[in-house]
């Protein structure tokens, strides 16, 4: 135990010193959540307005006066003598945002009170386009059918016989970890194995490319005893990395201004002690569990290049189920639920939505903490032939 | 004191290793049944050319590496079975050894004295007798990336040697310094002959084995070739200097060896 704990102490300040580990475990992981909530609602806000704001330039075929007077000209620019085929290259060219064009035979049928033919030709890759020029086109339309109901002597329910209310009565923190509940863990799992990874090439591979290992063979200690020291040490980088994303979000929520309201309430129900005490029951045998796998995986590794190369691989390997559980309509189930990775994720995303089934979470937990160690067997199985240390 | 008896070691090979070495067998033999004995208070050199199994020996002295077969004694502790004690009575030092570069020599000194289980107040008074020795004070508080290589082994000397080894193991200590650094090496390797303690060194720098051998082994192709003490290997070969001493020997056996 001295030992482990000697190795533990020294591993910690050794990796606490290394820019590139802090930078990937602590700093990345706290900072991405109020990046993400705070810099993309800000700069998506800042895209919307100047998209609402903008000058569109469009052409009109055939259009009645009544819609041609809808389109104020201080948002709107109307490009005259253009026909369709013109319209159509202008639009791909980008020096036109949309051509409305209307049904030769448009007034007549309206008159008769049918429907009238309008075409609208736009690039959906330019945002608010079509939003913009739907809202003028429905309150037009809603227009001609006000006066229709006026001349054929109706009521507004007559044309509306069913009054359809929707309640949906789903709790806050289910629609929340349906919403969210999927991304949050996949996050939190790639963070913290990023976490791990960078410490376990230094602390396992970078003492055979220093040359430090031959050292550290010829003390009185165990095989065992030095390597789970190290695991540890790798373990806790990656729980803190997973961590910092959790207290990264904890962060934005309570500190950054403007958020909207319903998100801002989200977030409070989400980042709870119950939650935050349950995901952490569940982080610290992935942590340990990830520490392992890459120990084992890079012991053989002569350099740090070549262990990166072994590592990669395996990442994609962490994100395939992560990804899995964004998917709607998986959820934790007695086969998902022995399914590294996904469990977690799937658990996650249940303990947000406040849905997760006791047993369930004991399975996820019971499942994490026998794989987390036999990677540890594993890894210690690796450092002890004599030919993959050296 | 160290007895190696007709000890053996064979690496099984891997695809790769065999298309390395160019060979189809699936095994080679780094060392071939050796057998000697170092005593305390004398400096015993193993001398080969590279890849004889110079480092090979010195590791399964070590315990870093367990013997095919045959049997290794330190300090009358088999390395196969009480291991963790042979651990505990030596001391391991390499040209190459490297330090962790984050830490000051303080730190790396103090982690190895906890390794080898020994108590604060007594590795603090082995330090401070260390460091006062070879000049480390001075620079004790830096940290090891920011120092120069002969500040570098200084350190590597002091961690090897903070639990007071009864038995030290040098694997080619010189290699690579510059002649100041290496220098220092020579003193330690002196230092420890006068303080009784057993010492083995590779190398194939003849000057230095002149300067600081008792007895001397030389391997060739993992065969144990030439063994005797360096009074009598200098007169065996008074005629000729010490580096041609070295390399007939080498010759003869390679002559035997293909025969």
């Amino acid at each position: 135990m001295k030992t482990i704990l000697t190795v533990f102490k020294k591993e910690l300040l050794d990796t606490l010193r290394d820019r590139r580990t802090l930078l990937t475990a602590i700093v990345m992981p706290a900072l991405l959540m109020p990046v993400l909530m705070y810099g993309l609602s800000q700069l998506t806000a800042s895209i919307m307005e100047k998209e609402e704001n903008k000058k569109l330039k469009v052409a009109l075929m055939d259009a009645p006066a009544d819609f041609r007077s809808k389109l104020d000209t201080a948002k709107f620019e109307i490009i005259p003598g253009i026909d369709k085929e013109m319209g159509r290259d202008q639009i791909l060219a980008d020096s036109l945002d949309a051509l409305i064009g209307f049904h030769s035979k448009y007034n007549e049928r309206i008159n008769d009170l049918k429907s009238g033919k309008v075409e609208m030709w736009f690039k959906s890759t330019n945002i608010m386009v079509k939003g913009r020029l739907t809202d003028i086109i429905d309150d037009y339309e809603k227009g001609i059918l006000d006066s229709r109901i006026v001349d054929l002597e109706l009521t507004k329910d007559a044309i509306d016989p069913i009054n359809l209310i929707r309640y949906d009565i789903a709790p806050k923190n289910e629609q929340i970890g349906q919403m969210v509940g999927g991304f949050l863990p996949y996050i939190f799992i790639i963070f913290c194995f990023m976490g791990c990874m960078y410490p376990a090439l230094d602390l396992i591979t970078g003492e055979k490319e220093r040359g430090t290992i031959e050292t550290l063979l010829t003390v009185p200690a165990s095989k065992f005893n030095i390597l789970l020291g190290k695991v540890l040490t790798i373990a806790l980088v990656g729980l803190s990395a997973a961590l910092m994303t959790i207290l990264g979000l904890v962060a934005a929520v309570k500190f950054l201004p403007d958020l909207p309201e319903d998100i801002l309430e989200a977030m409070t129900n989400i980042v709870g002690i119950e939650f935050i005490l349950l995901l952490f029951a569940m982080l610290i045998p992935m942590a340990i569990f990830f520490a392992g796998i890459i120990s084992a995986m890079v012991v053989k590794a002569k350099s740090f290049k070549e262990a990166q190369s072994i590592v990669t691989p395996m990442s994609f390997l962490i994100i395939i189920p992560a990804v899995i559980a964004l998917l709607p309509g998986i959820e934790l189930d007695w086969t998902t639920v022995f399914i590294p990775i996904l469990n977690v994720a799937l658990a996650t995303k249940e303990i947000v939505a406040g849905t997760i089934q006791p047993i369930h979470y004991i399975v996820v937990l019971v499942s994490l903490i026998i794989l987390a160690l036999v990677s540890v067997g594993l890894s210690y199985k690796q450092f002890s032939k004599e030919g993959m240390v050296l | 004191m160290i007895n190696v008896q007709n000890v053996s070691k064979t690496y099984q090979l891997n695809k790769q290793q065999k298309k390395e070495l160019q060979t189809t067998a699936s095994s080679i033999n780094a060392v071939n049944g050796i057998s000697f004995e170092c005593q305390p208070g004398r400096v015993y050199s193993l001398l080969g050319p590279n890849g004889a199994g110079k480092t090979t020996t010195l590791r399964m002295i070590a315990t870093i590496l367990k013997p095919t077969s045959g049997k290794i004694d330190v300090c009358d502790l088999d390395v196969e079975q009480q291991p963790a004690e042979v651990r505990s009575k030596i001391g391991f030092l390499t040209g190459s050894t490297n330090l962790y570069d984050r830490l000051s020599p303080g730190e790396i000194v103090d982690y190895f004295a906890k390794l080898h289980g020994m108590d604060k107040s007594k590795s603090e008074e082995r330090k401070d007798m260390l460091f006062t020795r070879m000049g480390i004070h001075e620079f004790s508080k830096k940290r090891i990336g920011q120092m120069s290589t002969g500040m570098k082994q200084k350190v590597s000397i002091a961690r090897s040697m903070i639990h007071d080894p009864d038995v030290v193991i040098f694997d080619e200590p010189t290699s690579g310094l510059d002649v100041i650094t290496a220098n220092n090496i020579i003193e330690l390797i002196r230092q420890c002959k006068n303080e009784g303690k057993t010492v083995i060194f590779s190398s194939h720098i003849m000057s230095e084995v002149d300067l600081l051998c008792d007895d001397l082994a030389i391997i060739a192709k993992g065969d144990l070739v030439y063994k005797d003490s360096m009074d009598n290997f200098r007169s065996e070969f008074s005629d000729i200097s010490l580096t041609e001493a070295f390399i007939r020997v080498v010759e003869n056996a390679s002559n035997q060896q293909n025969a």
